[in-house]
C-alpha cells in the first residue's frame, strides 16, 4: 500500500526522466538517431572489414562495442552537465588535454601502426590524448572568445591572442608526434571558433595570411616527410605510382565502385575480404559501406552525417548565449572538416589524410571524443535556448 | 541584450557550405556506384578473380604388350615466395633447397635474393615425397603445384620413335608430338577470387572445369624385340665405326612395325643434353639412296611386264656404258652367261640395267612408284619422309641405269622394308603400322584400323623375285651371312655410294641389308642398314649379320616354327 501512495505522491523514475519537461525531452533526437545509426552501421564495417583477420578478429568488434558503450556513457554525463557551467571548467579541461598531450612524448608514449600518439593503459587499451585535445581546444577557445569586447559584439583583441596561443600549443604538441592529420583537426577548431566569434575579418585575413606562408613555409622547408609529399602528388594523379602511393586510392575508388546500386551485401564485397583497401576499418570504413551496401547505403551514411551537422548548426543558431553558439559551431566544423576529408579523399575529391570518419571508424578515443562532442551539443540544445 | 547576428549570419553560411558538399559527396557517389560502376566493378573483378590450370594427365605411351614406355606420374612444380624470406635466411634456406631439389645452390639463392618479386619457380616436377617434406619443414613462403612429370621407364628404348615432352606439357618429338593432341588431353581450369596476399577469398563463389585426361597410345613395337634390335644395331654400328644405323622389324601380313631401332638412340630421360640430330627417328626420316635392294623393283617390273623370266639368260660383262658414263659390277669379271635369277643372287649391276633396259625408264618409274617411293608412308610413323623420285622425264641418260640397282633415287628405311613387306606378302603392300590402338574416354582399349591394302606385283611375280632373294641368301649369293639354321631367308644385300649432303658429294657407302622369313611362308621382315661405316662396306658383310641376329631373336620371340621345306635348288648357273 505504501509503496502505491509513494508513486501517486512523487513522479515515477520515468516520468522524471521522459516527463514533459525533462531534458530528455528537449534532446534533439533526430540527431541521436542519425549518430545511433551511424554507430550501428559502423559496426558491421568494423566486422565485415576485420572478421577474416587471424585469430583475435572478433575482438575488435567486442572492443568497438565497449567502445561505444562507454562512449555513450560519457555523452550521457556531457548531455546532463549545464554547458554554462562547463565554461568555468573549460580551463580545467584544456590544461588535462596538454598534460595528456606531455604525457605522449614522455617515455609513457607509444607508437602504434607507424605514430607516436598513443599512451597504454595496459590490459589491450590505449588512448590517444589528441583526441581529448579536440575537446580541450574547442572549450577553451569558445570560452575565451565568447565574451565580447566592450560595447562591441566582437571578442577582445587580447582572448583572441589568446585564443591562438591555446591553439599553437596545442597544434604544436600534436605536430611533435607528428599526427598532422589531428593538427589539421585542430587548426580548424580554433579557426571556425575565431570565425563564428565573429572576429573582424582583416584578423581573420590576416590569419589566413599567416596560414598560408605556413604552409608554404612547411613545404619550402620540407618540413613534411616524403610519404606525405607522396600523397599530395598521388592525389592529383593516382596514376602516377598506382602500386605505390597512389595504391590507396585508387582501390578505394574500385572498391565502391564496384558496390553499384545496392551493393554486395554485408561481408560479400571481395574487394573488402581481398584486403585490397588498406586501414579499412579506421580511415577507409566508408569504402566498405561503399561496396557491401552500394550506391544506397553510401548515400544513407552520407545522408546520416549531414543529418548530425544540420542538426548541430540548429543547436548553434537557436542557443541564446555565445558560449553555447561557439561550442556547437565549432563541434559542427571540426566534425564537418573530418567527414569531408575523410569520404572526400575515399571518393577521390582530396588527398589521402589520415583522419577517421566520426561515429563509423574503429578507434576508441575517438569514439568517446566524438560521443562527448554529441553530449555538448545535446546540453547546449537542452539549456541553451527557452522552449516555448 | 546579446547581438548574435554576426554568429548566426556566418553559421547559415556555414550551412549552406555544408549543404553544398554533401550534394557534391551525392553527386559524385551517383557517379561513382551508378554512371561509372560497371568500369569499377570490371577492375574489381579483374583484380580478384584468377584462373589456375588443372592439369590433365597425359596417356601413356605402351608396347605392343602393355609395357610402359611413356608414364605420366604425379609430381609437384616447387616455387617461393622471395619477398617473405628474411635476409639473414636465405643462404642457408638456398642450401637446404638446392640439396632437396636437387638444383644448384648458386641459382637458387640468386632466386631467393629477388625479393622485388613474390613468385619464383624453383623446381619443375619434384618427387611429391620430396616436396612434402619440403613443405612440411613450415617453410611459409614455399608452394607446390600438382603436376605431372613424363617418366620414360625404358630410357631409350626406341627413343626418337617415342619422342619427347616439354616443360609446358607438348610433345616435341616422335610419337608424342604427333599423337599430342590425342596423348595430352585437355587441361582444366579453376576459377577462384583471391585477395592481395593472393590467398582464396572466404566464401566467394569457384567455378571448376575438370581437366580430360589424356587417352594412351598402344604401339606396335615390340619391347623385348626392339631392345635386341636395338642392342645388335648399336654394337654393329660400333664396330663398323658407322655414322649410324637402323633396323626395322615388320610383320608381313599387317604391315605393323615391330621394332624400329636407330643407333645412335636418344635417351628419353635425358633428352636436354641429347644432340638435335638424335631427336629425328632416322629411320622413317633419313633418306638415303638404297643400292642394290632397289633391284627387287627392276626385277619386279621386268617379270610383270613378261620381258624376263627367272632363267632369262644374259650375257653379262662386268662393265656396261650408258650415255656419258660406264658403269661397273662391283667386282671385275669376264663376261659370263647368267640367269636373271643368279644375277639377282649376285647381285650383278650390269645384268639389272640390261632388264630395265628391256622395260624402259617409264615402266620402271611406275613400279617404282607402285612401291611408294618419292610419297610419304600413311600409317602415322612419326617424321616419315617421301625419300626422293624425280620423274623418269627429267631423269639423266645415266640415272634410267642407275635407278635400276637404287642410285639417283632416295628412299628411307622404312619404305625400303614396305618394298620388301610387300614381296612378302604376295604382292600386297600394306601401309606400315605404328599404332596398334588407343584408349577410347572410357578407358576401353579400341584397336587402330588396319593398313590400306594395295596390290603391287601378282603373286606369281611375289613368289618368283621371293625364289631369288632366297638365292641370294644362298651358297653363291652375296646375303650368306643373313642365313638362319633351320629357317628359310630370302633378301638382298645393298651396298650403295653415299651421298654425302654436308660434303656434296658422294662419299662412303650405305650397306644394307632387307629381307624376310620364312620364305616360304612369310611372317617378319627385317631391315639393317648402316649408314657410312669405316670397318667395311659391304651389306652383305656389315648389315646381313644385324639381320641373322634380329631376325633369329625375333623368330624366336615370336615362336615363329620352321617351315621345314628345303630351300628349291637354285640353278644359278646359266644351263645347269
Amino acid at each position: 500500500m505504501t509503496g502505491r501512495t509513494a508513486a501517486v505522491r512523487r513522479p515515477s523514475l520515468l516520468r522524471r526522466v521522459a516527463g514533459e519537461n525533462s531534458a530528455v525531452r528537449r534532446f534533439d533526437g533526430l540527431m541521436l538517431v542519425a549518430v545511433a545509426g551511424l554507430c550501428v552501421i559502423g559496426t558491421l564495417l568494423v566486422w565485415s572489414s576485420t572478421r577474416t583477420w587471424a585469430p583475435g578478429a572478433t575482438g575488435l568488434v567486442k572492443k568497438h562495442l565497449l567502445n561505444q558503450a562507454l562512449g555513450v556513457v560519457l555523452c550521457g554525463i556531457v548531455a546532463s552537465i549545464d554547458h554554462r557551467a562547463m565554461r568555468a571548467y573549460a580551463p580545467l579541461v584544456f590544461l588535462m588535454s596538454l598534460v595528456g598531450l606531455g604525457l605522449v612524448i614522455t617515455p609513457l608514449g607509444a607508437t602504434i601502426n607507424g605514430s607516436h600518439s598513443w599512451i597504454l593503459l595496459g590490459g589491450g587499451f590505449a588512448v590517444q590524448p589528441s583526441e581529448f585535445a579536440k575537446v580541450g581546444l574547442l572549450l577553451i577557445t569558445a570560452m575565451l572568445l565568447a565574451q565580447p569586447a566592450e560595447g562591441s559584439d566582437r571578442p577582445r583583441g587580447f582572448d583572441v591572442v589568446l585564443a591562438l596561443l591555446a591553439a599553437a600549443l596545442t597544434i604544436g604538441l600534436v605536430m611533435l608526434q607528428p599526427d598532422l592529420g589531428t593538427a589539421m583537426v585542430l587548426a580548424v577548431i580554433a579557426a571556425s571558433a575565431l570565425i563564428i566569434a565573429g572576429v573582424r575579418k582583416r584578423w581573420i585575413a590576416a590569419l589566413t595570411m599567416v596560414a598560408g606562408a605556413g604552409v608554404f613555409a612547411v613545404f619550402y622547408f620540407q618540413l613534411l616527410e616524403p610519404y606525405q609529399v607522396a600523397r599530395f602528388t598521388a592525389f592529383v594523379d593516382p596514376s602516377v605510382d598506382p602500386r605505390g602511393v597512389g595504391y590507396n586510392s585508387t582501390q578505394s575508388l574500385i572498391a565502391i565502385g564496384s558496390g553499384q546500386l545496392l551493393g554486395k551485401g554485408l561481408l560479400g564485397g571481395g574487394q573488402t575480404t581481398g584486403r585490397f583497401v588498406p586501414e579499412q576499418h579506421t580511415d577507409f570504413i566508408f569504402t566498405v559501406a561503399g561496396e557491401e551496401f552500394g550506391f544506397l547505403g553510401s548515400v544513407t551514411v552520407v545522408l546520416l552525417l549531414g543529418v548530425v551537422l544540420l542538426r548541430g548548426l540548429k543547436i548553434a543558431r537557436q542557443c541564446e548565449d555565445r558560449f553555447g553558439t561557439l561550442v556547437a559551431g565549432t563541434i559542427v566544423c571540426w566534425f564537418a572538416f573530418q567527414m569531408f576529408i575523410n569520404v572526400g579523399m575515399t571518393i577521390g575529391i582530396m588527398p589521402i589524410t589520415g583522419l577517421p570518419l566520426p561515429f563509423v571508424s574503429y578507434g576508441g578515443t575517438a569514439t568517446f571524443a566524438n560521443l562527448i562532442a554529441v553530449g555538448l551539443l545535446q546540453a547546449i540544445r537542452v539549456r541553451g535556448h527557452s522552449f516555448s | 541584450m546579446l547581438r548574435l547576428g554576426s554568429p548566426r549570419r556566418r553559421i547559415n553560411i556555414g550551412l549552406i557550405g555544408m549543404t553544398f558538399v554533401l550534394s557534391i559527396f551525392a553527386g559524385r557517389l551517383i557517379q561513382m556506384q551508378g554512371l561509372d560502376t560497371k568500369v569499377y566493378a570490371a577492375a574489381a573483378a579483374d583484380q580478384r578473380q584468377h584462373t589456375e590450370d588443372i592439369p590433365a594427365k597425359r596417356g601413356s605411351i605402351t608396347d605392343v604388350n602393355g609395357h610402359e614406355l611413356a608414364v605420366t606420374v604425379e609430381a609437384r612444380d616447387v616455387s617461393i615466395d622471395p619477398s617473405k624470406v628474411p635476409a639473414g635466411a636465405r643462404a642457408n634456406m638456398a642450401a637446404i633447397l638446392a640439396k632437396h631439389l636437387g638444383k644448384d645452390q648458386q641459382d637458387i639463392a640468386a632466386k631467393l635474393a629477388r625479393t622485388d618479386t613474390r613468385y619464383q619457380l624453383l623446381a619443375r616436377g619434384v618427387d611429391p615425397v620430396v616436396a612434402s617434406r619440403l613443405l612440411q619443414a613450415r617453410v611459409p613462403a614455399l608452394s607446390a603445384k600438382n603436376t605431372y612429370r613424363r617418366l620414360y621407364p625404358a630410357g631409350d628404348l626406341a627413343g626418337s620413335l617415342i619422342g619427347f615432352v616439354g616443360d609446358e606439357g607438348d610433345g616435341l618429338g616422335g610419337m608424342e608430338q604427333a599423337r599430342n593432341s590425342l596423348l595430352a588431353g585437355r587441361d582444366g581450369e579453376m576459377r577462384v577470387e583471391t585477395g592481395r596476399d593472393g590467398l582464396r577469398i572466404p566464401m566467394t563463389s569457384s567455378q571448376r572445369t575438370a581437366p580430360v585426361n589424356g587417352r594412351d597410345v598402344r604401339l606396335t613395337i615390340d619391347r623385348d624385340i626392339q631392345w635386341a634390335a636395338q642392342k645388335s644395331i648399336g654394337e654393329q654400328v660400333r664396330e663398323s665405326g658407322a655414322d649410324s644405323g637402323t633396323v626395322i622389324v615388320m610383320d608381313v601380313r599387317t604391315a605393323q612395325i615391330i621394332a624400329m631401332a636407330n643407333s645412335p638412340e636418344l635417351d628419353l630421360n635425358n633428352w636436354r643434353k641429347a644432340p638435335a640430330s638424335s631427336y629425328v627417328n632416322k629411320a622413317a626420316a633419313d633418306v638415303f639412296e638404297p643400292g642394290s635392294t632397289n633391284k627387287v623393283i627392276t626385277a619386279a617390273a621386268a617379270l610383270e611386264a613378261g620381258v624376263v623370266r627367272p632363267d632369262t639368260v644374259f650375257e653379262v660383262p662386268d662393265r656396261i656404258r650408258c650415255a656419258d658414263q660406264v658403269l661397273r659390277d662391283a667386282h671385275a669379271h669376264k663376261t659370263e652367261s647368267m640367269t636373271f635369277r643368279q644375277a639377282m643372287a649376285q647381285s650383278s649391276n650390269v645384268a639389272t640395267i640390261m632388264a630395265a633396259r628391256k622395260v624402259g625408264s617409264e615402266g620402271l618409274y611406275r613400279m617404282l612408284k607402285a612401291f611408294g617411293f618419292g610419297t610419304r608412308p600413311g600409317g602415322g610413323v612419326p617424321g616419315a619422309e617421301a625419300g626422293l623420285l624425280p620423274d623418269y622425264k627429267k631423269w639423266s641418260g645415266s640415272q634410267s641405269c642407275t635407278v635400276a640397282y637404287g642410285q639417283g633415287v632416295s628412299v628411307t628405311a622404312l619404305q625400303m622394308a614396305s618394298v620388301y613387306q610387300t614381296i612378302a606378302n604376295g604382292g600386297v603392300k600394306i601401309d606400315p603400322q605404328i599404332v596398334a590402338g588407343t584408349t577410347d574416354p572410357s578407358g576401353r582399349f579400341v584397336p587402330a584400323p588396319a593398313g590400306k591394302q594395295t596390290r603391287v606385283v601378282s603373286q606369281t611375280t611375289a613368289k618368283e623375285i621371293t625364289a631369288m632373294l632366297e638365292g641370294a641368301v644362298g651358297e653363291e649369293g652375296t646375303g650368306q651371312l643373313a642365313a638362319i639354321p633351320g629357317y628359310r631367308v630370302a633378301g638382298k644385300t645393298g651396298t650403295a655410294n653415299r651421298y654425302d649432303a654436308e660434303l656434296g658429294r658422294y662419299d662412303g657407302y650405305t650397306a644394307s641389308f632387307v629381307g624376310f622369313s620364312p620364305a616360304d611362308h612369310p611372317r617378319l621382315v627385317v631391315l639393317s642398314v648402316l649408314q657410312n661405316p669405316k670397318n667395311g662396306h659391304f651389306g652383305g658383310q656389315l648389315a646381313a649379320p644385324v639381320f641373322k641376329d634380329v631376325m633369329t631373336f625375333a623368330i624366336k620371340s615370336r615362336k615363329i616354327p620352321p617351315t621345314g621345306s628345303a630351300a628349291p635348288p637354285v640353278r644359278t648357273r646359266a644351263g645347269q
